[in-house]
């Protein structure tokens, strides 16, 4: 293969270059082969597979369009975009408003220290969910610390089973949630502001502006690109949501934690209704892919 | 240039987040060490260290860890070798067709699993793939493509165009200018993609939830076996917990920069 690789003598350029192409065509086949088997092919049987009747074992049988139906309809499975809602609360907007609020406190600074600071904030992200599951249900306990601080300073009542409770369990893991991305939006928001040239804070300084002004004039509209990113990545992680639910709950108490994952999870494997499972898995990537593309467009806008 | 009661304000805030971001990994911490199941702290004399040897016989991580390993060794491998291939082909000898070629493959970074897990699952059980560590390698291989050529061709296109052009001149073939040039220029890229690669491969839980079982579970899983059947057993539960996360927690004490720029880079990829 190198022997015929190159002659650069004779050929113009242009027919170089686009032998090249044929050449780098070779080189991607293989990444590409694999990508294609194990995404794009999968991908196109989703589809074609949520349009049957399926239990995994006997005969399919074409069903139209009634998984879609069911995933909206069913009270239980609709239940499940509620619950994304909330998720997106607290994995989206409380994180953001947290990261904004420390990155406007911060821009006026360089300080010392950053890097540590910098270490603490992003470990949520490195960490395994698996354990950050347990930390948290470790946590959440009957006995564990929130109740101990709890009853400690005479809030015995508000001492609770949290996972395992109807209406806070939901909350609870969405403040998991809270916890593993606001380091993430924070990092992203001060490096953001870094990025903002200081003559724009000269300037506003110079106009008089205090840090309330200065952060509405200047650093929010310098973090547009940042909060886009955030708020894709943060949204579609809330609507994705999976093994923190299983390991710690299980969907449950009732169905009250329940996400489409893991409302898919159990569609396709613990008691498989195949082709309700693959719709459910076909509207998450359509939903992911809107909220991506709105969002981009949006933040791109004037 | 700014005050010294701003600068404290600063500080108080940062060590504010910090300690909230801390306390909870601090107590699971404190739990692990602890001699009493219920994970009461102790003082650091009484710390019990032997709960790590207790929990990894228990949960019989040397088997899950060893498949952990395999995995992601592998994984990481086969990943560098599909990045550095496509990277190259994308970003420097360009590509039949990479007008729509190229979307494609960047399309794949926003297909989430959950798209593809049901046929995936289903075509691998016809073929006997699942449930075998190289049916879960391929997977992962699959969904790191995009990824990895995003992330290789960025890192090809920053290195200088005359590097390219002299070797040409000395008649070194693509193959031969990728292996001997352009791959040792982008060495950092390189090490960035093989900590994000074994981080992914290694903090996976759906996947092999879905594909691996009995002998074949990964630690992630066997951690979550292992913490259902010790629910009353707070301290090996917390101490099993750290084992499984402290590889990935060690490569990021040693390399912070990587980690956290090589994140944010692939984050704001649009």
């Amino acid at each position: 293969m190198t022997a015929t690789a190159t002659a650069p003598e004779g050929g113009k350029p242009g027919a170089h270059r686009r032998r090249n192409r044929w050449i780098g065509l070779a080189f991607a086949a293989l990444p590409l082969g694999v990508y294609a088997l194990v995404v794009l092919v999968p991908l196109a049987q989703s589809v074609q597979f949520s349009f049957y009747k399926w239990d995994g074992v006997s005969a399919s049988t074409w069903a139209g369009l009634d998984n879609y139906r069911t995933f909206l309809t069913d009270p239980v499975l609709r239940s499940t975009f509620g619950h994304v809602l909330v998720l997106i609360g607290f994995f989206a907007l409380l994180p953001i408003a947290l990261g904004l609020l420390s990155a406007a406190l911060l821009t006026r600074a360089r300080q010392p220290g950053m890097a540590v600071y910098r270490w603490i904030f992003f470990l949520p992200q490195v960490m395994t969910t698996v354990v950050i599951a347990l930390v948290f249900k470790r946590i959440y306990a009957p006995d564990g610390p929130l109740n101990t601080a709890l009853r400690a300073v005479g809030l015995d009542s508000f001492a609770k089973t949290w996972l395992g409770d109807f209406t806070w369990a939901l909350p609870a893991l969405g403040m998991i949630g809270t916890w593993v991305t606001f380091g993430f939006c924070m990092v992203l928001f001060i490096s953001g502001t870094s990025a903002i040239a200081p003559e724009l804070y000269e300037a506003a300084r110079i106009d008089g502006a205090g840090p309330v002004r200065e952060f509405f004039a200047v650093t929010l509209p310098g973090l547009r690109g940042q909060m886009a990113v955030a708020l894709t990545l943060t949204i579609t992680a809330a609507l994705r949501t999976f093994d923190l639910v299983w390991v710690t709950t299980h969907g449950g108490p009732g169905t009250s934690t329940l996400t489409p994952a893991v409302a898919l999870y159990k569609a396709a494997f613990q008691n498989p209704q195949v082709g309700l499972a693959a719709a459910i898995g076909v509207v998450m990537a359509l939903l992911c892919l809107v909220i991506a593309v709105v969002i981009t467009r949006v933040s791109e806008r004037d | 240039m700014i005050s010294k009661t701003e600068r404290v304000i600063n500080y108080v805030v940062l060590t504010v987040l910090a300690a909230l971001v801390l306390f909870p990994v601090g107590t699971f911490l404190v739990a692990a060490l602890s001699p009493d199941r219920s994970g009461k702290p102790v003082g650091f004399s009484d710390f019990a260290w032997g709960n790590f040897a207790t929990a990894w016989r228990d949960a019989d991580f040397s088997r899950a860890m060893t498949v952990s390993i395999v995995v992601a060794v592998c994984v990481v491998a086969g990943q560098v070798i599909l990045a550095l291939l496509g990277g190259y082909a994308f970003g420097v000898l360009g590509v039949v067709g990479d007008k729509w070629l190229f979307p494609v493959v960047l399309l794949g970074m926003m297909i989430s699993l959950e798209a593809i897990i049901v046929p995936l699952y289903y075509q691998f059980r016809t073929f006997g793939l699942t449930n075998s560590l190289p049916g879960i390698i391929l997977i992962h291989l699959g969904m790191g493509v995009p990824f990895g050529i995003f992330w290789m061709r960025a890192a090809f296109r920053a290195l200088p165009r005359s590097a390219f052009e002299s070797a040409e001149m000395d008649g070194a073939g693509p193959l031969r200018m990728l292996r001997s040039m352009a791959a040792p220029m982008a060495r950092p890229a390189i090490y960035t993609l093989i900590l994000l690669s074994f981080m992914w491969t290694w903090n996976d839980y759906f996947l092999s939830l879905v594909f691996l079982h009995g002998d074949n579970q990964t630690a992630t899983v066997a951690l979550g076996v292992f913490q259902g059947k010790y629910v009353t057993q707070i301290n090996l539960m917390a101490a099993g917990g750290l084992i499984v996360a402290a590889p990935v927690l060690v490569l990021y004490v040693v390399f912070q920069r990587k980690f956290i720029s090589g994140m944010l880079a692939g984050a704001i990829k649009e």
